[in-house]
């Protein structure tokens, strides 16, 4: 595995290198220019030049690209324009929030996508499998923002059973936070579990057919053990490659889901960055979020080969 | 498939084509599908007409609950959220309209343009496979961020977001079709790769390029929707289905269906060309 990582390393700094590139490149496209936003716009020139050379505007645009880059390697990512903060500090503050968002949705969507992936890939009566093909295909064609919608208005609005707005440190009061987290941990995740599902079920049911299954069957395994055994143990692969290409959605996901349920997360600083041209917020999240997709994608690899003997990852 | 009901064979015998498509008609997915799907395009088109006051239409009834004169209530200002849900199809609709296509068009290009030399292919392969680097909204944002919200931003980022799906498409038939003997045939008489690229290879590929446009009106449509929610979308006063949501969301404990009406709309939407797309793909896509 160490040699596996290894050799990833490559291609995996060359992906960090381009995606630092575009975060620094994007937000400076923007038309307008932040020093005239900070300094107000009846500041004079000399007052405008000043706010420029503070912030390092002034430096011609690769040494800014570089300053910012060997900065975030002694630790120093920058100052927010807007907040007048160390972007760590920025970022940091909003970080709980949507760690605690992500990892309850990633809970939610192995869970939902396993269990409706397994039951739906066994067999079953005609009816029950005509509901779980409704359900799934239901979650699969409403987008995270709408099953958030649909969850406010029943069980927050007309049947007001959870909150619908706001949040509450998880360490501050687990079971209170709790409350607060499960409806947009759940818009989240099904549609995701969803996609798992369905991608589970296509796997299961080809497996079904595999020599070794009828050699089970011949042998008199049960119907169960060879569904969890036989079937199930060979379909995983699938669906682990899929979770780990649908955690980057999730986390595009949590934009919107946060706007929603009024969650002070990282997507609504990524909306205010956006919205106030804050260009060091926004090139930090930028540059994460593609980092953390190609280290999920990674971690799924490897937990695919785990899975399988037949897939070396040295190979 | 061969040996299907008599009227059915008369209709292969007109225009084989046209046939494939109108048997998706057949199924009872298909059929509720093309109805949903025209009678919300008929409702966007004929809204100045149906609702001469247009979407501005204050009164002092604001927000009003659900009734027969308002079926989704009214807003704020006293307006009919029915009647802004309608104008707010329209507008989706219309934006719907005009990036498919466009997306549609660029990205099947994209995807074979492996015909007329196999380096550029590859490079456009890698160019799309960046575009799928970026999750779902982050690419919206990022093209926000250097166009400034509004509709052109929409149409940019709804149009970029579809291209891997058509080029991957597209590409896909390139692939299958480059080595095929009518192929090298048409190469060897000296026909040009831009002809080839045309005339030999795009035929090929159309159908499952169509089935996937059908299904992409549907995700042009959420993100216009998302965006707007946010507040990085279409700005208001212009009425669209994620607008009337963004603004519906600071009185959702009062008026429910200002939420309630736009989000039925949207599901009925998605549903539609969802059911278009699936009754489309079960026909037309088999081969």
């Amino acid at each position: 595995m160490i040699s596996f990582l290894l050799r990833k390393l490559p291609s995996v700094a060359v992906v960090a290198l381009i995606s630092s590139a575009i975060a620094f490149i994007l937000p400076r496209l923007a038309p307008g220019d932040p020093a005239l936003a900070i300094a107000g716009s009846d500041a004079t020139p000399e007052q405008l030049a000043a706010v420029r050379e503070q912030m390092g505007l002034s430096k011609p645009l690769i040494q800014q690209y570089l300053d910012w880059m060997f900065g975030m390697f002694r630790g120093d990512f920058g100052q927010s324009f807007i907040m007048r903060r160390p972007v760590t500090t920025v970022i940091g503050s909003r970080l709980e929030s949507t760690l605690e968002l992500a990892f309850l949705a990633m809970l939610l969507m192995i869970a939902i996508g396993l269990v409706l992936g397994v039951l739906a890939g066994s067999p079953r009566s005609k009816w029950a499998r005509v509901v779980l093909d409704i359900m799934t295909t239901l979650f699969l064609a409403t987008p995270p923002f709408l099953t958030g919608l649909l969850l406010i208005l029943f069980l927050g609005i007309f049947f007001p059973i959870l909150p619908i707005s706001g949040e509450v440190g998880f360490f501050e009061n687990p079971w209170l936070a709790l409350q607060f987290l499960i409806l947009p941990a759940l818009a989240l995740a099904l549609p995701q579990a969803a996609i798992v599902a369905r991608l589970l079920q296509t796997a299961m049911n080809s497996a079904r057919g595999e020599d070794y299954v009828d050699l089970a069957k011949a042998k008199g395994v049960s119907p169960g053990r060879i569904t969890w055994r036989h079937v199930l143990r060979n379909s995983l692969g699938t669906a682990v490659v899929a979770l780990g290409l649908r955690a980057g959605d999730l986390l595009a996901g949590a934009i919107v889901i946060e706007a929603i349920f009024a969650r002070n997360g990282l997507g609504s600083l990524a909306v205010y960055s956006v919205q106030s041209r804050d260009y060091m917020v926004l090139q930090v999240l930028i540059l994460g979020a593609v980092i953390l997709a190609v280290f999920i994608q990674l971690f799924s690899e490897i937990i695919l080969a785990a899975l399988d003997p037949r897939i070396r990852l040295e190979s | 498939m061969t040996d299907t009901a008599p009227p059915n064979r008369q209709k292969a015998r007109l225009n084989p084509v046209l046939s494939r498509y109108l048997q998706a008609f057949v199924m009872p997915k298909g059929q509720i599908g093309l109805g949903l799907v025209i009678l919300l395009t008929a409702l966007a088109l004929l809204a100045p007409v149906l609702f001469p006051g247009g979407y501005d239409m204050q009164t002092r009834d604001s927000l009003l609950p659900a009734s027969w004169a308002h079926p989704f209530g009214t807003d704020e200002l006293g307006r009919d959220i029915f009647v802004r849900s309608i104008y707010g199809l329209r507008t989706d609709l219309a934006l719907a309209a005009t990036a498919v296509p466009l997306s549609m068009i660029i990205g099947t290009f994209l995807g074979l343009s492996g015909a007329l030399s196999p380096r550029l292919g590859s490079l456009v392969q890698r160019a799309l496979d960046i575009i799928v680097g970026f999750p779902g909204l982050i690419l919206a944002i990022c093209v926000v961020l250097v166009v400034g919200a509004g509709w052109t931003a929409l149409l940019v980022a709804i149009v970029i977001g579809g291209l891997p799906g058509f080029g991957r498409l597209a590409r896909a038939t390139f692939l299958s079709q480059q080595h095929r003997e009518y192929v090298v045939a048409a190469r060897t008489l000296g026909v040009s790769n831009w002809k080839i690229m045309v005339r030999h290879i795009l035929p090929n590929a159309i159908d499952p390029i169509i089935v996937q446009g059908a299904v992409f009106v549907v995700a042009a449509v959420f993100t216009e929707a998302a965006l707007s929610i946010v507040g990085l979308g279409l700005q208001p006063p212009e009425p669209s289905l994620g607008i009337l949501l963004n603004v519906g969301m600071r009185y959702i404990t009062m008026a429910p269906f200002y939420i309630l009406g736009p989000t039925l709309i949207l599901v009925l939407l998605a549903l539609a060309f969802s059911l278009l797309a699936d009754a489309l793909n079960s026909t037309v896509n088999r081969k």
